[in-house]
This record gives structure tokens, sequence and C-alpha cells, in this order.
């Protein structure tokens, strides 16, 4: 879903205008209203899939004999759970019919949509906080933890690709390529806990994002902190994903490579590196985009596994917390910036590609 | 050159973070897997909360790890003769973490603060309950005045944490998430950082003996095993919880002492019979009451227990750190706990005696007995949470030993919200693995087996007893404490010898500690909760 290839009117104009600026414009006019599109669709589906999860929020987590039930209605009235989820239904799992008579804005789903309006992503339901600021300490959390393990691993990735390839079905490649796919199926979860049980011995911290206390260190000394407990997850992290990328980098060069024109270029007698730098990476690195673009998308989802083996506080762990306790103000919070920001890229990926690829433009 | 720089200067922080953790020997690193929902008490619902509560807020009374409770804001307490009226004198001279003065204006301010806020979930349903007028005098007096009688005015106030009048009477009580925590306590919050960890600081000023370490940081490990690797590589000085599976190899952990004992809040693991009489079904609150019929039949449920190997679940699915169950009410609460009730015994040819003579033959020959009208067999469907790490092997074992009295059991996990839903008030199963935790105070689970909460879900089983339910309201309001222990020992007779549930075990605490860090930890008292401030108080650093 990297490139999105629209219906066109087959005109003869079309390919004598086509790379004016104007239809450029249109073609980027309708991409966006595609993700427009797609986000709007985004809210919707948000909204009902987790109503359709079986259980009631307001009691998600508690078995309490102490909680009565006018206490348990208090808090479905806090929280607009008292109201019908739409027009007709009362609940959706138990599916419960109710009255179709009722005021439209007054129910679970435009409220939702009312509140999305005003930018008001609502109030967590397991910690009461405004779930907008709740996702944004989460967010830059994970922004520079997957940030600098995408860094890294987009850089080695390409680097031992690059290598590979020019290098192709020599023992190097063949060590690069198993050990590439070694790293690639290792499950993540199980990599994580090995390094952190290896770091620890060397005084590396195995849990959380700063220790409790570094806000009263120096400056330099915070910064120190947050870079010795980051160092085991982006490890981690760069382990896996550099795998990855080398992979399709090694088979997408090799792919150029094998081109007409790279054998146009040898027999002008131009040096290997020559000819990787000016004629093939430049190819090579379109599939390279896409795979960057949409794992970019997903960033902002954190590596649920990695955070929680390692205790990081980014939004992977938030999600993974949520979904346990039916926190679903946070759940739609989270999940509505995933989308727009898969979307995001997407759209990024589009219009990069028609940079890298003149082609591309004139679909 | 840029670059090298900007590498130089990471790799300089590190080693100077690495070096970092010297100067504070005396902070107290608490590790555990959990952390705070919320620091506004009346909002706040998980037991984190209130560990940090304990530390930073003081209330009328404090609770003992022996279960008895302690004046503690109060120098005295006098209460009238028809037991209504409750006159606290508080203490002079106790201050605020501001500097501000606390006196009894505060006291009444906060009770009839959650007295009057019904949103709040536990403080205000169950302990305000019986508040009828709370004021202060002029004399630094506290006179609560109740609507009834009741025997257990302590168990009602020591979670009712007193709060500044001065800062709670202009915010929102609702919103106010309390990140300042302005409180009395022994500790002062210094830093807050959710789900991340709590670093408090010690209040010298403290009006009783100020604790002798300078800090407490709780730090949250999502991950246990990070946890126990934690303690013995010495990131933390003292683990809340562990894996049973973890015990054994902190055993031998290099300056590690592994404690075990009572929780504070005592659990109980419980098989729920599903015994709903059609006539009891809750329909009206979305009752569907699918109960095996076979499980009304008290015959049955006696030969399921006589079937159970207590000693064995414990032995293998707790690794052996866990108590035989008895009764709803754990022996954790003391003396509430009616340790003379004989229970059933294990006995595997007494428990098919007991199905023969009640008529449940194999009529088809499949292994399985059949209700005696043949109707259908003896087959129940048995549902835990998927969340629980040692229900699964409960199940199998369970499966494996009722099989031998010719019962089956079909075994599924469920997501523990979806398995609210339908266990109450819909009654819509078999039989449940599950598990409450006490109150010290009894009352509370008492509540479970009362007809009142079927249609509230508070009664998982469908169990109507019009007796129990006569005691249940005599005991919440005899004012002798011999007279009501009476009433709740006889209730947990009754209802062991209608054996609405099987108790297969009692939950214990298993927690660790750094013996090169801080001495003095309290581990010989009849309940285990180092990270309780009955520990932190006492405690000091390793010389």
């Amino acid at each position: 879903m990297g490139v999105e290839l629209f219906p066109r009117p087959h005109n003869l104009k079309s390919f004598t205008t086509s790379r004016s600026a104007l239809n450029r414009t249109r073609i980027l006019l309708r991409k966006i209203a595609w993700a427009l599109f797609t986000i709007l669709f985004v809210i919707v589906l948000n909204f009902f899939i987790f109503r359709v999860l079986p259980g009631d929020p307001a009691r998600a987590g508690i078995r309490d004999p102490r909680l009565k039930a006018e206490a348990i209605e208090m808090l479905r009235v806090r929280f607009g759970l008292d109201k019908p989820v739409i027009n007709c239904f009362e609940s959706l799992n138990p599916v419960k019919l109710g009255s179709c008579n009722v005021n439209p804005l007054d129910t679970q789903f435009f409220i939702y949509v009312r509140n999305l309006l005003q930018g008001e992503l609502g109030i967590s339901y397991h910690t009461n906080r405004p779930v907008a600021e709740v996702l944004g300490e989460r967010l830059w959390n994970t922004i520079l933890l997957i940030g600098a393990g995408q860094i890294l691993s987009i850089f080695i990735g390409v680097v031992f690709g690059v290598f590979a390839a020019w290098k192709a079905r020599t023992s190097i490649d063949r060590a690069a390529v198993i050990s590439s796919l070694v790293a690639w199926s290792l499950p993540t979860f199980w990599l994580g806990i090995i390094l952190l049980f290896w770091g620890s011995k060397f005084g590396l911290p195995l849990a959380g994002k700063a220790t409790p206390g570094a806000s009263t260190y120096p400056l330099l000394q915070q910064w120190g902190d947050i870079a010795r407990h980051m160092f085991l997850p982006t490890l981690t992290y760069t382990i896996i994903f550099m795998a990855e990328y080398t992979l399709i980098m090694r088979s997408s060069l090799m792919d150029v490579l094998s081109e007409d024109y790279i054998l146009t270029a040898k027999a002008k007698g131009l040096s290997t590196f020559q000819i990787l730098k000016d004629h093939a990476l430049k190819n090579a690195m379109l599939p390279l985009v896409t795979v960057i673009a949409i794992n970019l998308g997903f960033t902002v989802g954190g590596a649920v596994q990695i955070e929680s083996v390692f205790s990081w506080p980014g939004l992977g762990l938030a999600i993974f917390e949520a979904v346990a306790r039916r926190d679903f103000p946070i759940l739609q919070g989270a999940f509505l910036l995933l989308a727009i920001s898969v979307i995001f890229a997407n759209l990024l990926a589009d219009l990069t590609y028609t940079y890298l690829d003149p082609r591309v433009q004139t679909e | 050159m840029k670059h090298k720089l900007l590498f130089v200067l990471v790799i300089m922080s590190l080693i100077l973070a690495a070096c970092g953790g010297g100067g504070q020997a005396s902070v107290v690193r608490i590790g555990k897997p959990n952390s705070p929902d919320n620091l506004n008490p009346g909002m706040a619902i998980l037991a984190a909360a209130y560990t940090i509560f304990e530390l930073v807020y003081d209330s009328m009374y404090d609770l003992n790890l022996d279960g008895s409770f302690k004046l503690s804001l109060a120098e005295s307490m006098a209460v009238s003769e028809d037991g209504l009226t409750y006159t606290y004198k508080i203490k002079d001279g106790i201050k605020w973490h501001d500097g501000k003065p606390l006196t009894a204006e505060d006291i009444s301010f906060t009770y009839n603060l959650y007295k009057d806020t019904p949103e709040y979930p536990y403080l205000n349903g169950y302990y305000t309950t019986y508040f009828d007028t709370i004021t202060a005098t002029e004399n630094n007096e506290v006179v609560i005045t109740l609507t009834e009688a009741i025997p257990n005015i302590e168990s009602q106030l020591v979670f009712l944490y007193i709060l500044p009048r001065h800062i709670w009477e202009s915010v929102d009580k609702l919103e106010y998430e309390n990140f300042e925590m302005i409180g009395s306590g022994p500790f002062k919050m210094a830093e807050y950082v959710q789900n991340e960890f709590v670093r408090l600081v010690v209040n010298k000023d403290y009006f009783d003996t100020p604790a002798k370490v300078d800090g407490v940081t709780f730090q949250t490990f999502e991950n246990q095993d990070a946890l126990v690797q934690a303690i013995k590589t010495g990131q933390v000085d003292m683990i809340t919880e562990m894996p049973n599976t973890a015990a054994d190899s902190l055993k031998s952990a290099e300056n590690v002492e592994l404690v075990i004992g009572a929780p504070l809040s005592p659990g109980v693991t419980d098989i729920i019979f599903n015994q709903t009489e059609p006539e009891n079904c809750p329909t009206d609150e979305g009752g569907l009451c699918t109960g095996h019929p076979a499980l009304r039949d008290r015959n049955v449920r006696l030969a399921m227990s006589h079937a159970t190997d207590k000693q064995k679940l414990i032995d293998l699915v707790l690794v052996g750190l866990g108590t035989p169950g008895l009764t709803l009410i754990p022996e954790g609460t003391g003396v509430w706990y009616n340790n003379t009730i004989k229970d059933f015994e294990f006995d595997v040819a007494k428990a098919n005696q007991i199905l023969d003579d009640a008529g449940y033959a194999d009529a088809d020959g499949d292994g399985t007995r059949d209700m005696p009208d043949g109707s259908r067999p003896l087959t129940f469907r048995l549902n835990w949470p998927s969340d629980s790490i040692t229900s699964p092997r409960t199940a199998e074992l369970l499966s494996e030993m009722w099989d031998k009295i010719g019962i089956s059991v079909e075994l599924q996990a469920i997501d523990p919200d979806a398995l609210t839903s339908q266990c109450c008030p819909a009654f819509d199963f078999d039989l449940i693995i599950w598990g409450w935790v006490s109150d010290p105070d009894p009352s509370a689970l008492l509540y479970v087996y009362t007809t009142e909460g079927i249609p509230f879900g508070s009664n998982e089983t469908g169990y109507s007893n019009p007796k129990y339910d006569e005691l249940y309201a005599q005991q919440q309001t005899e004012l002798n404490f011999e007279a009501r222990k009476a009433i709740v020992w006889e209730m947990q007779q009754i209802v062991h010898d209608d054996v609405v549930y099987i108790i297969p075990s009692y939950d214990v605490q298993v927690q660790a500690y750094r013996t090169d860090r801080f001495t003095g930890w309290l581990t010989d008292q009849p309940k285990l909760a180092l990270e309780d401030v009955t520990s932190l108080v006492v405690i000091e650093p390793v010389k």
C-alpha cells in the first residue's frame, strides 16, 4: 500500500501536459483527499471496534464487593457510558437494542465525534487524566527510542545491504544474509530479555527511561542517564530492524545491478563505486523508501514488545496497558495518532517516490 | 569534527552517570510491578496508590501489621453511651508539608468531602455509609455522629486520608490530579512520573518519630523477570512481589534475603459454583442463569470438594507458596477467620459414594456421570481470567481430580472483562476459578454471599440463604466485639456447610530485600509488607 495508483482518464492530452505543475497539483490534492477520507474512516472504526469488545469499562479490572451499584453508576455517568452508543443501540456487546428516538446528539458516538472536532480526546478511564496529555508524554518517549533505533538500523542496514549486494555470492554476502535472516526471525521479546540480563551484569539499568531522582542531576548527567537507559532497547530494536533493511537493500540492489544499463556503465569503464553511487543506488532505494515510510508511520505505535520488556514508558506500553483495562479513550487516541501517522508517512513516501523516480509522476 | 565532539560528550556523560548513584546511599529504592492509577485519594482504585497515601498522608488510625489499630492524629477518643457520637481530640502542633498547621478543621473538611462526593467510588460508597455529621470544635476536636451504632469505626476511618483544606477547598475534587500531594505523613512527595516512578523524601518535621532514611523511591517494572534481576544486581533494595517460580533463585542470591508471609491485604483463590436458583435469577440486570442444574445440588458440590486435593494444587501450582484455604474470609484477617471449621477431607472414594447415593450414575457408560433423570451428563464449563498465571495449571489439575469421580470439565480461559460480564449478574457459567482480596474488616467479603448482592453482581454464586442474610445485617451493627465475632464465625460455618465455594488456597506474600543496604525491616510480624509505612519509618542504612 506504499504507492497508490489512481485511475486516470486515458487521453493523449494528459501525456503532453503530464509534467505540468497543474497536473501534479491535481494528483497531490487527490492523494490528500484520499488521506483525509481514510482518517475519517478510522475515526468511525476506532469508536465501534472497541465497543464491540465484551465487557463494561466502568468495571474493568475492578472486582470488589466494596464497590456498590451506585458507585458503578456514578462512574458510568462520569464517563458518559450511561448514554446509548448510537441510535437504536444501547450497547454493542452484548448487543442491546435501544430506542431509535433518542436525540442523536446525545449518543456516545456523536459526543465522541463532537469532542474530536473540538480537539478533545477525552479522559482516561483508568487515570482520570486527559488523553492528549498522557499520549503527549508517551509520544516523545517513543519517538526518542524508536527514532534512534530507526536511524541506526536504516544506516547500518543500508550499508550492510549494499556491501552484501556488491559482494554478491561470496562468503561475505552469505554471512550477511544468514545473520540477517537469523536476526530478523528472532522473537523480539526474547532477544530483549537476553540483552537485558546481559546488560544488567555491566550495570545497565533494567527498567524505565530515567533513574528516579535523575532530575536533580546536572543536565549533562541527566542526558547520560537517559542514554544509559536507552542503550539496550535501542540495541534490540536496531538488531531486529537492521536485518530487514539489509535484506531488502541487498535484493533490490542486486536486481538493479543485473540491468542492461549497468552493463553499459561497466563497459564504459566506470569503477564499481561510481556505478553504485551514480547509477544503481538511487533506483535500488525505491523499495526501501516504501518500507522505511511504513515503518516510520508505525513508529508512534511504539514497539509494544520492546517497551514492555524494558518498561520503556512509550506509546506501545500505553496501548498494551489500555487494552488490559478497557481504557477506550486512550486506545481511541493512540489508534487515531497511529492511523494519522501511517497515512501521513505513506503520503510522504508517495511524494518521495515521485522525486526519486520521475516516471511515477506521469501516473 | 563536530560528530566526534558529540560522541566524546555522550561517552563522558555515560561514565559520569555510571558514577552518579553513589551520593544517595540512604534512599530506599523499591521495585514493584505496578504503579498508582491516581494520586487523588477519592478517585484511586489500585493498592499501589494506597501504598503512597499511607506514606504521604495520615489518617485517624494507623493499621498495624498484626491487624490492630492505633490512634494516629488524635491523642484521645471518646464515644457516647449510645455509640452514635465519636469525639476525637486532635494532637496540637501537627504541620502540613507546606508548613501550615493541621487542625480538626482539616479533618472535618476531609470527611465531609468524602461523604458528599458520590463520584468517589470507594471512599464514598463504603467507608462513609454511616456518617451523619462531622464537625470541628474550637478545642481542636472532631465530632463524628453516625446514623447507626457500628462496631468497626477504626476500619471505616483508616483509609480516609486527611487532606489539607487550604488546598482542596479550591480545587475540582474529581479532576484534581494532586501531583504535589501536600500531606502530613512521614514522607513528602518530591517527584512523580506516572507509570515510571514515585520519589518521596523524608519529612523531618513529622509529629511522630521521623523516618531514619533520606527518602524512598518506587520504580515500576513492567517485566517481572527484570524486577527479580534488579534485586540480584543491586539496582533496587527491595522488591514487593515476584513470580513464585523466581523465589527459589533468590534464596541462593548473594546479599538478598527472601521473606515469606501473609499479605497485607489477604488474598484468597476460590472456585465459584454457579448455583443460582431460577427464582433468584436477576433477569432485569441481564441474568441468563445458564448454570448446570447439577451444581444446585449440594451433593455434587460436596463430592467435588472431597475430590479436590488442595495440598497438591499448592505444591504444583504455587510451588508450595500458599496455605490451604478453608473459608472465603482468609486467615490473614486474623480474629475473623474461623479456624475451627473442619474441612471436607480429600477422599475420592467418599466423593464417589456421595454421587452414587445421590443417583448420579454413568448411564451411557462414557466415563462421565449423568443427571439422575439421564437428561444430561455432568460436564461443566470451567473458566478463569486469561490474565491469571496460575489458573491454567490449576484448571488442568482440577480436571484430572474430578475426572476420578466421573465429572468432566471443559476448560477455557476468558478475558477478565468478558468473564466479569459472563459471571455476574449474568450467571452465564458453571465454574470459575477466581479470587478476592480482603479488607481488614470481614464485612465486605461476607457481603459476597448475600441475596442482596445477586443483582449487583457482587454475589457471584447466586447463593441465597435468608438465615445468612439476617446474620449479615446483624454483624454490621453488633457493637460487642465477641458477639460480632461469634456471628461472623457462624456465617462462615453456614456457607462452608452449604459448599458455596471450594477455597483451594490463601495467597502468600513473597518479598525480598538487600541485606547490604538497609536493616530493620519488619519481617517477624503477622503480616508481611516491607513497602508499608510500618517498615519504612524504622529501617536504617547498613553502616
